[in-house]
């Protein structure tokens, strides 16, 4: 009520003073106008008595001159017209009369010139000559125009012959209204001379005559009704005064009559009413502007007080609302909590904090316009303002809610906690909202509960590791333990333990693996692995994948092919053991998850794109085995993810295979991807960039020494691919696609005179194998030029037969110029006998005769170690650190040892350390002798440090003695060579 | 060959209305040349038959079709084959026709004294040569105003100019609009002021039709332009009349709405409808223009039959005319046909009850049509577009006379005009 009251109080207060004002100055303008207009109607009726005064003097005076003219006429006797000419004409222009007559008693009228007029006298006639009586009447001059006649009986006299007893003279209308204009009213009042009945006889006003009859006008053109014109005849009639007031068209009028005092004329005058007043009404309006102006001025004056007070004191609040405002902006720059303050009555904004722009990308200006700016920010529909809730929130309370929003610029969505008071200031209720920005703390607590997810997860990834850990350890751990006790059992039995000694070391191998595996993950996983590029051969690459899958897919009865699509280089620049360890990784699955009899395929293609100083490569490897079913696909690459299956719960794994060689990809920058269905096989892609050395030796080396080659392949392809590869070699290669082809085309050569140099033969043909080929060649042409087999295949089981038919050597598939021209080689140069196989075979007896010093800190290593070079024929001695190592080489002749094999971790001094100072000693073979790293530290780091410190080659623990052989064997050879070419 | 072929019809179109209304030759025969249109009005057959009829003489009538009448027939007169009596309007046309060594000057013949002054003014040239018999219907164009109106105000019609601007005031008052001025396609009304002007100064029309003067240069011209721009000012045109045209005239008067407008008596006939108002309510008194105290009257354009005085039957010729001129033949003629007369001896036709009311005034400030017919290179049409630019506010009054001469000018050189190369 209060409230309500306080609102409509000063409304209605300045509705009051200013209806107050107005009524009161309503009846001032009233009591003013009626006195006003009582003073000028007086002072209208003042004039024209003033105008009837003269009139009447210009009636009397008229009169007067007539009665004297008349007077003289009759004395003079007859008078001719120049007489009454000579005696009036002076008069006329003096008194400025249009004509002068005489009258006759027989109503006729003449001229001073003797014309005669029709004079009719408005009926009066009689009056003048019986009464005697002068009048006043309407005439009609010959031009028409209209005039006033003035009669005055006369004595009886003569002129020109004819009898005359009354004379006359008329005015025209114009000069009667010269003579009687009255200029007041500013020339808009209309003065005439009536009849009491209304007819007109003269104007004071130029034109006046067209008002033939005034109660008429009135009547036609004045709002008058007939009882007040009948009213004003009659008082007309009576000789009456008077004022009337009333409508002619749009302009109010003032009539204002009274008796001219002879006959029944009327001096009426028709003055528009504000011309009546107008000098009064300036007087009053000048009145009323100084009032107006006192007023004005005071008003403006109090006006202008309150107005500089008001500003003053706005000045201050608004400096007051800046300071706030700029406090408040300053304090919520520094905040992410927006504050709004909002009119519940308006729903209008108050106040707005300027970081709202900053927060909600909404400039607060926007805001402060429309608060619906802020819904748009709302996510989900969200409204920004619930209006039941702000009305449901009791005063001095609050409620609270959380919504998201998002930000208008940036689009980033951030939660806020908004809290709604609702509270009244002074008569308004208002609402304040704080917007209290939760983003992080909701980002917390979602982290929080992701990072609990996650330990969980990890957790029982952990345990789950561990469980298969524990199962996939346990399992070969059983078998060696098992079968060791067996060992010792039967130990007697020669078959028995060579049974359990086979399954101890397939048991080791796998767990080997497993912890190969495992380290390598955790070493990948922790970040600590690195490449360790180098250049190294494709063909060599290619070579020892081929060596290693090809048994264990023949030993399952599957087919295992590799190819070659364009020309890679032969030489790149890469981390050799990564790569090697990715293809062993999916070739090994391959021939894992493939039943026996299945076919492996492995292909390396140069990618479009390449350049001499990179090489885009990529190896697929496909099956047509088990296949994966799409779900596993999904997580092929997880840590210790493995598909169930019946099948493949038999094959043996860690399921770390495929993690580690994803990881290792995505290391070296490349792109891994699988292709695969259940029954259908699996098809892996890597693709893998390498950058190139400057040259490729081997086409320097066949330059000018092979100049034609045969081939002949059933698979056009793989001609095609060695006439690519051979492209820049210089060597002439034609092809054939069959075995009789081959056998034509050499006879074709030879007896032409253009021999090959060299014939290349597939091993399997359809229609004549190679061998039956190269046996028909031989007969044909001789026994010089080299036939080769080139196969995808193990050829040991007919390599006999092979050489007895005149097969020179073998290749694997695919084919590479380096290796051609290694296995050609021989037969172009003074070569070895051995090297002629072309690959350098492991041979058994390699280390029979060697001495051997082996630094081995553990007992246990040293005497397996010394016992397995034992059972190979070799001698060894023994130092326990690296310093004992050194002495000891030192201290040895020249000869006496032919290989340090060198374990790294060790006290007093470690491998690498006693590596170097081997090197840096004075020895005779410091610099020679060879030095194998035997060690369990098996990452390539570590076997890069092997090299580094100056060792030739890397050997893990636990000993494999094929590997060991095969290095040693390696080193060997490398040695003779070197040795043969100085 | 399509040339001639279309040469051959063009000479056969114009040789069929030369020779169709030829009348068979008999006995004495004068030659009549005219309009078409004129030679079929019923008094003109009337009169040639009663000639014919009797003296036995014939008429050979030379009607020329409307369109190109001026310049057919000025060929005429150039081949020498004019004719023995033309007919002829007394307008600005009518110089191409070498009036003064062409037409023979009848200002003596018996028949003049009985022709009413206005149609003798009309009939006679700058020097008073009367250069031929009025024999034509007429009006006379005046300020026709409702009398029943102005009776009902109790007004008097006007007798001065200062009489019509007050009568103007009292009506514009009352909530009438005084004049219907149809400037919407109206061209007439000022022509009216300035045939007094030339009335009174006979040697002005022949000083701005030798290019002398203009416009500008005659005060009165002034005079009644201010009066005009005043009168639309003051709102005594109405509010529409520069939308109201020829068809608006009718319904502005018979409705009341407007009480006078300047025209001539036989639109009353012709065009009127009657409404509220009939023709019985309708006075007439002097067109007031700011030019003339008492007003004007304009006479009617008289079509007068001319003698060649070239001719071998001059005397023939002369004879005609006063047979027409005799008040029994002319009577006969015009018997029930409505115009002002030409003659004073003229009773059988019909005259206008507005015409015969205001006979006094109409004798005394009846002036020849001059401003619309004598002037050279005046123009209507031009009149119309210079007051509507006037009335828009477009021009000032001396801007809108300026353009007056600017149109006229112009159009005597169009013309071809002596004096305005």
């Amino acid at each position: 009520m209060k409230k309500w009251f306080g609102r409509i109080f000063t409304p209605v207060l300045i509705c009051a003073v200013a209806v107050a004002a107005a009524a009161l100055g309503v009846w001032y303008y009233n009591f003013i106008s009626e006195r006003i207009f009582e003073d000028s109607t007086g002072h209208l009726e003042e004039i024209y008595i003033q105008v009837n005064r003269t009139f009447g003097a210009f009636v009397e005076r008229n009169y007067g001159l007539l009665t004297n003219w008349g007077q003289y006429f009759a004395r003079m006797g007859d008078q001719s017209v120049e007489d009454a000419a000579q005696y009036i004409e002076p008069k006329q222009g003096y008194w400025g009369f249009s004509e002068f007559y005489f009258l006759t008693d027989d109503g006729r009228a003449f001229t001073l010139y003797g014309e005669e007029r029709d004079m009719e006298l408005d009926g009066c006639w009689n009056k003048v000559m019986k009464e005697r009586t002068p009048i006043m009447a309407g005439y009609t001059l010959p031009s028409g125009e209209d005039a006033t006649v003035f009669v005055a009986p006369a004595e009886h006299g003569s002129f020109n012959g004819i009898g005359f007893d009354a004379v006359a003279m008329s005015f025209t209308s114009a000069d009667l209204a010269g003579s009687l204009k009255v200029d007041a009213f500013s020339g808009k009042a209309r003065c005439f001379i009536i009849h009491s009945d209304g007819r007109v006889l003269l104007s004071t006003q130029s034109g006046g005559s067209v008002f033939g009859n005034f109660l008429q006008y009135l009547k036609g053109a004045s709002d008058l009704s007939e009882d007040s014109l009948a009213a004003l005849r009659s008082d007309w009639e009576a000789g009456g005064s008077g004022l009337v007031l009333c409508s002619i068209g749009e302009t109010e009028r003032c009539v204002l009559y009274q008796p001219v005092g002879f006959q029944d004329f009327m001096l009426v005058s028709s003055v528009p009413e504000d011309v009546v007043s107008a000098g009064f009404l300036a007087v009053q309006k000048t009145t009323i502007l100084v009032l107006a102006g006192i007023f004005l001025l005071v008003g403006a004056t109090l006006i202008t007080l309150l107005v500089i007070r008001s500003r003053r004191v706005s000045a201050k609040n608004r400096m007051e609302l800046q300071s706030r405002d700029m406090m408040y902006g300053a304090l919520s720059e520094s905040l992410d909590d927006i504050f709004l303050m909002l009119d519940l009555d308006t729903l209008r904004t108050d106040y707005i904090s300027p970081n709202v722009e900053r927060l909600l990308g909404i400039r607060a200006e926007d805001a402060e316009r429309n608060i619906r700016f802020l819904e748009k920010c709302a996510v989900n529909g969200d409204v920004f303002i619930p209006m039941a809730e702000l009305q449901a929130i009791p005063l001095n309370g609050s409620v609270y809610r959380e919504c998201e929003y998002m930000h208008q610029q940036s689009g980033e969505r951030r939660w806020y906690r908004m809290t709604i008071y609702h509270t009244g200031i002074r008569d308004m209720e208002k609402c304040i909202f704080v917007m209290s920005d939760r983003t992080l703390e909701r980002q917390m607590n979602r982290n929080l509960q992701e990072a609990l997810a996650a330990a969980r997860s990890a957790n029982e990834a952990k345990s789950n590791f561990l469980s298969n850990m524990s199962h996939d350890i346990r399992t070969p751990m059983n078998a060696i333990v098992g079968f060791t006790m067996l060992l010792e059992k039967d130990a007697t039995d020669a078959e028995k333990v060579h049974e359990y000694t086979r399954k101890i070391k397939a048991s080791s191998h796998h767990l080997l693996s497993l912890i190969n595996d495992v380290l390598d993950m955790s070493k990948i996983e922790s970040g600590k692995t690195s490449l360790n590029p180098d250049t190294f051969s494709l063909p060599d690459l290619m070579g020892e994948l081929n060596i290693m899958i090809l048994p264990q897919a023949r030993a399952k009865g599957q087919s295992f092919t590799m190819h070659l699509k364009g020309a890679p280089p032969e030489k790149l620049i890469g981390d050799r053991l990564r790569l090697n360890q990715i293809l062993i990784n999916l070739l090994s699955n391959a021939v894992k998850y493939t039943p026996e009899g299945g076919a492996i395929e492995f292909t390396v293609a140069e990618l479009p794109g390449s350049s001499p100083q990179l090489s885009k490569l990529r190896f697929t490897v496909r099956d047509n085995g088990i296949g994966m079913s799409r779900e596993y696909l999904d997580q092929i690459f997880v840590p210790f993810s493995r598909e169930i299956s019946s099948v493949t719960n038999k094959i043996q794994g860690t399921g770390l295979g495929m993690a580690i060689t994803k990881n290792l990809v995505d290391l070296m920058g490349g792109i891994i991807t699988v292709e695969s269905a259940l029954g259908k096989g699996s098809t892996f892609t890597v693709e893998l960039s390498f950058a190139l050395p400057d040259k490729a030796e081997a086409a320097e080396e066949l330059r000018g020494r092979v100049a034609r080659l045969l081939v002949a392949d059933d698979d056009e392809d793989v001609c095609l691919d060695v006439m690519e590869t051979m492209r820049d070699t210089g060597v002439a290669v034609s092809y054939v696609t069959g075995g009789a082809g081959a056998v034509e085309e050499s006879i074709r050569a030879f007896k032409a005179g253009e021999s090959y140099d060299v014939i290349l033969l597939d091993w399997k043909m359809p229609d004549m194998n190679g061998v039956e080929a190269a046996r028909s060649i031989r007969e044909s042409i001789g026994g010089d030029v080299p036939i080769l087999v080139l196969t995808s295949y193990d050829w040991s089981d007919i390599e006999e037969e092979a050489r007895k038919a005149g097969i020179s050597a073998f290749m694997s598939k695919p084919f590479f110029a380096s290796t051609f021209w290694n296995v050609v080689r021989p037969f172009f140069a003074e070569t070895s006998p051995e090297t002629r196989d072309g690959v350098a075979a492991a041979q058994p007896a390699i280390l029979n005769g060697r001495r051997f010093l082996i630094a081995e800190d553990n007992d246990l290593n040293a005497e397996i170690l010394t016992e397995m070079l034992a059972m190979e024929g070799a001698d060894s001695e023994l130092a326990v650190n690296g310093r004992e190592a050194i002495e000891m080489f030192e201290r040895g002749e020249p000869g006496h040892f032919d290989m340090i094999l060198m374990d790294v971790q060790m006290p007093v001094m470690n491998g690498y350390e006693a590596t170097r100072a081997i090197r840096a000693g004075g020895h005779p073979e410091a610099k020679t002798i060879p030095i194998v790293a035997m060690t369990a530290n098996t990452f390539a780091e570590d076997v890069k440090a092997a090299f580094d410190a100056g060792m030739d080659g890397h050997l893990a623990k636990p000993i494999d003695m094929d590997a060991v052989r095969e290095l040693i064997g390696k080193i060997f050879e490398e040695r003779k060579a070197k040795a043969r070419e100085k | 060959m399509k040339k001639r072929l279309l040469a051959g019809l063009m000479a056969l179109l114009i040789a069929v209305p030369l020779t169709s209304c030829r009348r068979a030759e008999a006995g004495n025969s004068l030659t009549l040349l005219g309009k078409q249109s004129d030679l079929e009005r019923d008094y003109m057959t009337a009169v040639f038959d009663l000639y014919e009829r009797s003296t036995g003489n014939k008429l050979k009538l030379i009607a020329i079709e409307d369109s190109g009448f001026e310049s057919e027939a000025a060929k005429l007169f150039e081949s020498g084959d004019a004719p023995d009596i033309f007919l002829h309007f007394n307008n600005s046309d009518l110089a191409r026709f070498d009036v003064e060594n062409n037409f023979y000057d009848l200002s003596g013949e018996v028949w003049v004294s009985d022709l009413t002054d206005g149609a003798r003014s009309y009939c006679q040239d700058a020097e008073g040569r009367l250069l031929g018999l009025p024999f034509w219907e007429s009006s006379v164009s005046g300020c026709y105003y409702n009398k029943t109106i102005l009776d009902s105000l109790g007004l008097n019609p006007a007798a001065t100019q200062a009489d019509f601007d007050m009568l103007c005031a009292i009506l514009y008052e009352s909530g009438y609009t005084p004049i219907c001025w149809p400037a919407d396609g109206c061209s007439w009304m000022p022509q009216f002021g300035l045939d007094p002007v030339f009335a009174d100064d006979p040697d002005l029309l022949k000083r701005i039709n030798a290019n002398e003067i203009s416009y500008s240069d005659i005060p009165a011209v002034h005079s009644m332009m201010e009066w005009i721009a005043g009168a639309a000012e003051k709102g005594w045109f109405g509010d529409d009349y520069l939308k109201t045209g020829w068809d608006g005239i009718s319904g502005s008067l018979s409705s009341g709405q407007a009480v006078m407008t300047f025209i001539w008596d036989t639109w009353f006939y012709t065009d009127f409808t009657p409404g509220k108002y009939t023709v019985d309510d309708f006075a007439l008194m002097p067109v007031f223009l700011g030019t003339a105290k008492l007003g004007t009257y304009e006479g009617g354009n008289l079509n007068m039959m001319m003698v060649n005085k070239n001719s071998e039957k001059l005397e023939m010729a002369l004879e005609f005319l006063e047979f027409c001129a005799t008040p029994e033949n002319y009577n006969a003629a015009f018997d029930g046909i409505s115009t002002v007369s030409c003659f004073l001896g003229q009773t059988t036709n019909i005259q206008s009850r507005m015409i015969t009311d205001a006979q006094d005034s109409v004798k005394l400030y009846e002036r020849v049509s001059t401003a619309s017919s004598r002037v050279v290179g005046y123009s209507g049409e031009d009149m119309l577009t210079v007051l509507r630019r006037l009335f828009t506010g477009e021009v000032d009054v001396d801007g809108c006379i300026e353009l007056m001469d600017k149109l006229r000018i112009e159009e005597a050189r169009e013309q071809g005009i002596a004096g305005y190369d």
